[in-house]
């Protein structure tokens, strides 16, 4: 398992070929970063307009694909100026906490290779062993929940510095938001490393390689549903979007940022768009692995095994680019209270009964206890639990209608 | 420490993007300021008091809440990837933690520590059946200008 977690071509002597690839490699992660975030929001303005019965950009290069880019230079040219009542360095500092932790997430992802046979998906460039992603470190996932908390603080500090009163309930509201829904993501991960039995992004595509072994089968779709739902509201989306709601808080955490600190801001929110749909199929749909029912695969002819790799990713990342789009001209926008209650009340209790049923029949499989047995006594406990947390609602209710008449 | 070589040189990469983008709109943004466009922005009315440095006790409460689920799964993780090694005992370990902490977040919710904002009940609209009666339509309820959809005898008047 320990092989699994690590890059082979950093492991030993740093010499000139494998220092070129590397290079190689973050250059074309920054680069499709880039241009996948312009052409996600290009995406995202046109699929709505559909949606609404609009044209959406279209006068900026062919289908309007280049509007992002103008919006970009455009924003380049625009007065980029500090409120007087800001706190100058943090404000300054804030969109950078925002934008970083961002891209940092492309480099643990499996972005291709063969996992098939229990190759590991490594692949063979100039000589060296590699991976078709740019760092393996063995706390992998680790590192993007870490990166997702960082990023928490860039909005949080972005609300605060800029010295007005929107800003700052946008961000609070944001942080809380982010914070509790951290919880249930976490926890609905947990499920996912129980099956995988490691953190390593590549040893968790490696642990998916039939239909049956991906993790949205194999821990029962519910951990599946929770992180989807967890992750939106992670990235501050519709119907989870309440960090932006124009008629409470004008712009929310950015009102008062403008030009190119306002566009980080606003690249940062689509790359997580992307990369937290990257992140979803790695975690629960095989990354670059191809479908295969048993012992037939779904392959593409004529294509090596390491470039399928990277169709079979970029395909399933589309569906979740689409699933974001689709949810945001679907959806209308949640009350907070709303919001807070399902993610405490509703994710958080669910996702850790789950992850220890799913812990118990592990266990009672590996003991010879009856799975039966263990389901039966599982719902009982789940039964106790209910009953007691729903008395807990219902005494915080006789509380509050006790305390407003 | 190799592993994380690559991961700082993307992130060197990513700050220098956001520098180098913030030095050319340096150079090439216009720079006219004024008062109001300095103030904070509030809609176009000119702020009276401060900005709020306080806000609501529940969003501390929702951290601190964080805090030790946080715990919670700092826990579970190595439990989850080092399940095969601790079998049953790991299990009940892990059991015994979650049902302390289970305990003390129903009492928490019992508490009233993750409400918010004021209590929403749903009204009983029986007594304002004629206003939400279905009859009342625009034709039945707003008096048309002209003739457009009035009975017939209501022309000489």
């Amino acid at each position: 398992m320990t092989i699994l977690a690590i890059d082979p071509l950093l492991d030993g002597d740093l010499l000139w070929t494998p220092i070129i690839i590397v290079a190689l490699k973050v250059l074309v992660i920054f680069v499709v970063g880039l241009v996948g975030t312009m052409f996600m929001v290009w995406f995202e303005r046109k699929m709505i307009a559909g949606m609404q019965n609009r044209v959406g950009p279209n006068k900026a290069g062919p289908f309007g694909m280049l509007q992002t880019l103008a919006d970009g230079m455009k924003l380049i040219f625009k007065e980029g100026f500090v409120p007087d009542r800001a706190d100058s360095l943090v404000y300054r500092l804030a969109p950078f906490l925002a934008f970083v932790p961002a891209f940092l997430v492309w480099s643990v992802l499996p972005l291709g290779g063969d996992f098939r046979d229990g190759n590991g998906g490594v692949v063979t460039w100039f000589g060296e062993e590699t991976r078709v992603q740019l760092a393996d470190p063995p706390v992998g996932i680790l590192l993007v929940l870490a990166l997702s908390s960082i990023a928490v603080y860039g909005i949080m500090l972005a609300g605060w510095s800029s010295g007005s009163k929107y800003p700052l309930l946008g961000a609070v509201r944001a942080t809380a938001q982010m914070v509790s829904y951290e919880a249930a993501l976490g926890l609905s991960l947990a499920a996912v490393l129980l099956a995988a039995g490691t953190l390593s992004t590549s040893g968790i595509v490696g642990a998916q390689s039939s239909l049956s072994d991906w993790h949205i089968v194999a821990t029962g779709v519910l951990p599946f549903v929770i992180f989807m739902i967890a992750a939106t509201a992670e990235l501050n989306r519709p119907p989870f979007d309440l960090v932006e709601a124009e008629q409470e808080l004008v712009g929310g955490f950015n009102t008062e940022y403008s030009a190119f600190r306002f566009a980080l801001f606003f690249l940062a929110e689509f790359m997580n768009v992307i990369t937290m749909s990257a992140v979803i199929v790695t975690l629960f749909l095989g990354g670059p692995q191809p479908i295969r029912f048993g012992d037939t695969t779904l392959d593409i002819p004529l294509i090596n095994n390491g470039l399928e790799g990277t169709i079979w990713f970029l395909l399933k990342v589309f569906v979740f680019l689409y699933v974001y789009v689709w949810l945001r001209g679907t959806l209308p926008r949640l009350r907070y209270d709303q919001l807070m209650d399902f993610g405490w009340k509703v994710l958080i209790p669910v996702s850790l009964g789950w992850f220890l049923l799913l812990a118990a029949l592990r266990v009672g499989d590996g003991q010879d206890w009856n799975a039966v047995a263990v389901t039966a006594v599982s719902l009982g406990v789940f039964a106790v639990s209910y009953l007691l947390f729903a008395a807990a609602t219902r005494a915080s209710e006789r509380n509050r209608e006790g305390a407003t008449s | 420490m190799g592993q994380y070589l690559p991961i700082i040189v993307l992130a060197v990469l990513a700050a220098l993007f956001g520098v180098m983008t913030l030095a050319a709109s340096h150079l090439l943004a216009p720079r006219r300021p004024s008062d109001a466009k300095e103030a904070p922005y509030e809609c176009g009315i000119v702020p009276s008091r401060e900005p709020p440095e306080r806000f609501p006790v529940n969003f501390y409460i929702v951290a601190m809440l964080f805090i030790m689920f946080d715990i919670e799964i700092i826990f579970l993780y190595p439990y989850a990837i080092g399940r095969e090694n601790l079998g049953v005992y790991g299990f009940v370990a892990i059991m015994i933690f979650s049902v302390l902490f289970f305990l003390t977040f129903v009492y928490e919710v019992a508490r009233g520590g993750l409400d918010w904002g004021p209590v929403h009940r749903s009204r009983d609209l029986s007594a304002d059946a004629d206003i939400v009666s279905p009859e009342r339509t625009s034709a039945s309820t707003v008096r048309h200008v002209g003739l457009d959809g009035r009975p017939a005898g209501e022309e000489a008047a």
